[in-house]
């Protein structure tokens, strides 16, 4: 029994990891209806950052994951304003974007197998000792994933609910026009919100690298994750995309228990296509 | 004080605007009147920068406003009500209305515009934290006025403010731009009723096709045969 | 877009054909011949997902489910019931068909393209994911070996027509004939009432359902038409190399390679995806020397044509010729 509830608490911390995925994800299709299929590349590279950091050039830890999260911040300013800033005014926007972020994934997945080769690289836990509580065994290093899980998506609540910039996005995202004529450059905010996503997935990955390894492969699997729950939470919507994460981590851990780990995934797509045919708006959404 | 002239605009390849011309004095009113697909909404539109102009010069007290993105209108004093209100329905009222002031970042100033635009309207302070998406659709046509004068503009485009409203809100919103010129901002609102049009403005251009077939204060052109013509197509 | 065949195109096709029945005649070398064949499969994969992408305006992006999926029917009903491959390739072609119909029908309730997307995309993982781990029937990602080759046969005045590696112009054939019966069966379609219904809901569904067309039916039997088309690419792949694997015959890598085909050809155009097709499996070989960079290039060109060059190749010369109407000075 108490295995099971460790593979549910496990499930949880998995899941908020999946939360941070799906709700950059969540953010950018929310503010400019863009399916960003390279969001996977930029949780990759923060891996990369963040393991040359700590293991090749010794920084701490908790210096380096802050440094790895503004640089894919910037790198995700910069990919945006290059490629789809560029596509977005286009009649044609919504597959334009879908396919050119779907090139940029597999650019960037081959020009991080170029650079960094195909090992897989491993990453130290941060923390190293076990917590006991009530009688189940946790790793702190599960723990430190699921307070900075914790504490991202405060922030995120925060800046969404109350700074000048959240509101911008929150207006633009309901109506680009109105946004506009009060004086909203659209145009930067959609940059800016693409960065965050970015640096969204970049703690996730910071998060993730010790427990999975580095490698240049390794966005395919969290972009698909992600898309589950952004699916699950209604497409768009951040804090659906907070509660499909924990979700869809539960799921996995029971499934899991009750298949064999190999069919994960197959659970996981299963569950988004089930969704999808019965509520195509998510489980929280209202339909439109 | 806006001045537009020979404004030309396609929506794809087709034209929707021939050669309108027309100009606002400060604190005037002045109506674009029209029947349904004359493009009353998109001359505004254009002076706006939503929808592109091809041809044409359009300036607001000697600026080239074809040269300014849509969100960088407010700086020079244009503000605008879009046709539908538009608010953002899942935000607060309070929100709402403090968004209008978003390229004011004196948190004194903002405040007193809000004093000003709730002593204006005071449905305002009243429905504060109520999601605007659940008003009634006068509340809101208030509230989008509200935002729009959050940014102090002078001169205040209104795009069909009377659309869909119940006889008795036109009549309210009728008094709010009244008292809207009496703040000494100027006025361009659209509208399809004549009698109700120059009730409240100065001069009015009417629209037929996408040009401009008449324009003069509202008696002149009340008298005249091509309003008739346009409107019953006689 | 479809205008009634001039003569002038009548003779363009027929000479392109009669260019690809002699091409033998010249290309002698096993490897080039190779490379030809590859990319007439792909040349058929492209097609059928331009069919439902460009012209249907689906956007999938899970067509290599129905390619794997006819990979893998061919080669196991191949081995398990001992069936010709003559036969096996058209009854996969029916199973992907089935396969397109089974995860049509939920798409097509589906207006909002990024949720196409991500379904198309998670039923061919789950495709692929699937075959990975039954590995009883599949053998997994070790690899299905063991498929039979088509049998050979003797033509009057031609003699033995035979399929095995070191003769390959009869594999070169037989998928020329392929692809100019899937060619056949999209230009049909595109030219009969379900593809001017599927063109009209492309550029408006509003306005083609006031027209009274059964939209979902029409699209349906569009995504079902070219699941068949790139089962039949699978089946005969699975044939033709004679070893599969998971990655290989359902690994996102292919519809990646096929989108920048169909991009880099002309989405939406008859001849585009062919062209790319080629252009891009010669480009990728001629660039084997510097084979750690193919999948980099390909992501690149996919980027680049959406960005530059929106309308592929295959129209790149009309953009020239066309004077837009309206570039007239200001």
């Amino acid at each position: 029994m108490s295995i099971f509830i460790e593979q549910i608490i496990n499930g949880i911390i998995i899941g908020s990891m999946y939360a941070l995925i799906g709700s950059g994800i969540a953010l950018i299709y929310g503010t400019m209806r863009v399916l960003n299929l390279a969001h996977g590349e930029f949780y990759m590279l923060g891996g990369y950052i963040v393991f040359f950091l700590v293991v090749t050039y010794a920084v701490p830890a908790y210096l380096a994951i802050p440094i790895a999260i503004l640089a894919i911040f910037l790198l995700g300013l910069l990919v945006q304003r290059l490629t789809i800033a560029y596509l977005l005014p286009r009649e044609e926007w919504a597959f334009a974007t879908i396919a050119a972020t779907l090139g940029l994934s597999i650019f960037l997945q081959n020009l991080a197998l170029l650079l960094f080769g195909e090992q897989f690289q491993s990453i130290p836990y941060y923390l190293s000792g076990v917590v006991e509580i009530a009688g189940l065994r946790l790793p702190q290093q599960r723990l430190l994933m699921l307070v900075v899980a914790i504490v991202t998506i405060a922030i995120m609540t925060f800046v969404l609910a109350k700074t000048r910039f959240g509101w911008a996005l929150r207006a633009t995202s309901q109506d680009k026009d109105a946004a506009a004529v009060v004086g909203i450059p659209a145009a930067r905010i959609y940059t800016l919100t693409f960065g965050i996503a970015a640096a969204l997935g970049c703690v996730a990955a910071a998060m993730l690298a010790p427990i999975y390894a580095v490698n240049p492969w390794m966005g395919l699997p969290v972009l698909f994750k992600g898309f589950v729950v952004v699916i699950l939470g209604g497409l768009g919507s951040f804090p659906g995309a907070i509660v499909g994460g924990i979700l869809l981590g539960i799921v996995e851990a029971v499934g899991v228990q009750v298949t064999s780990s190999e069919w994960r995934d197959v659970i996981a797509f299963g569950l988004m296509i089930l969704v999808i045919w019965v509520r195509p708006w998510g489980l929280f959404g209202k339909p439109q | 004080m806006l001045e537009v002239e020979g404004l030309d605009v396609f929506y794809g390849d087709f034209q929707v605007l021939w050669g309108v011309s027309l100009t606002v004095g400060a604190g005037e009113v002045v109506a674009i009147l029209g029947p349904n697909g004359s493009g009353k909404s998109t001359v505004l539109k254009a002076i706006m920068g939503l929808t592109p102009a091809k041809r044409g010069r359009i300036t607001f007290e000697g600026n080239d406003l074809r040269r300014v993105p849509t969100h960088g209108m407010v700086d020079l004093g244009i503000s605008m009500v879009l046709e539908r209100r538009r608010l953002f329905g899942a935000m607060s009222v309070q929100e709402n209305v403090l968004l209008g002031a978003y390229r004011c970042r004196d948190a004194a100033e903002i405040r007193r515009r809000r004093e000003w635009v709730e002593s204006l309207f005071p449905i305002i302070g009243e429905r504060r934290n109520q999601e605007a998406g659940r008003l009634s659709g006068g509340e809101q046509q208030m509230v989008a006025i509200a935002r729009s004068l959050m940014s102090k503009p002078r001169l205040l485009l209104m795009d069909e403010p009377f659309l869909g409203l119940a006889p008795r809100i036109v009549q309210q919103i009728g008094e709010i731009i009244r008292k809207v010129h009496g703040e000494g901002i100027s006025v361009v609102f659209n509208e399809q009723n004549v009698q109700l049009s120059f009730g409240l403005s100065d001069r009015g251009y009417l629209l037929e096709g996408g040009r401009v077939v008449l324009s003069g204060t509202g008696e002149d052109m009340l008298s005249s045969d091509v309003v008739r013509r346009v409107y019953l197509g006689g | 877009m479809f205008k009634p065949l001039t003569l002038q195109s009548y003779l363009g096709v027929l000479a392109l054909v009669a260019v690809a029945l002699l091409l033998p005649l010249f290309v002698t070398d096993s490897y080039v011949l190779h490379l030809l064949i590859l990319s007439i499969i792909f040349a058929m994969f492209a097609s059928a997902w331009n069919l439902v992408t460009g012209f249907a305006g689906l956007k999938t992006f899970g067509h290599h489910a129905f390619f794997g999926i006819g990979a893998y029917a061919s080669a196991l009903i191949g081995i398990n019931l001992g069936l010709s491959p003559w036969l096996t390739i058209w009854i996969a072609a029916l199973i992907a068909a089935l396969a397109g119909l089974f995860i049509g029908t939920p798409i097509l309730r589906i207006r909002s393209m990024p949720h196409v997307a991500i379904v198309t995309l998670a039923f061919a993982e789950i495709v692929r994911i699937t075959i990975s781990n039954l590995k009883g029937i599949t053998r997994g990602e070790l690899g299905l070996w063991g498929i039979p080759a088509f049998e050979g046969f003797s033509l009057p005045l031609v003699g033995e027509v035979v399929f095995n590696q070191s003769v390959k112009v009869w594999y070169y054939y037989l998928a020329l004939f392929l692809l100019l019966i899937s060619m056949g069966l999209v230009a049909l379609m595109m030219r009969s009432k379900v593809g001017l219904a599927v063109v009209a809901m492309r550029d408006g569904e509003d306005a083609a359902e006031s027209l009274g067309i059964n939209l979902a039916r029409y699209k349906l039997l569009v995504f079902g038409v070219s699941a068949f088309l790139v089962g039949l690419a699978g089946g005969f792949y699975a044939h033709y190399v004679g070893i599969l694997t998971p990655m290989a015959a359902v690994g996102p890598d292919l519809i990646i390679l096929v989108i920048a085909m169909v991009l880099v050809g002309g989405l939406g155009t008859l001849s585009g995806p062919i062209v790319g097709a080629f252009v891009l499996t010669f480009l990728g070989e001629s660039l084997r020397v510097l084979d750690d960079y193919r999948l980099l290039i390909y992501g690149g060109l996919i980027i680049l044509s959406i960005m530059f060059m929106p309308r592929g190749l295959a129209t790149i010369g009309t953009l020239f010729r066309r004077r837009p109407a309206d570039v007239r000075a200001d």
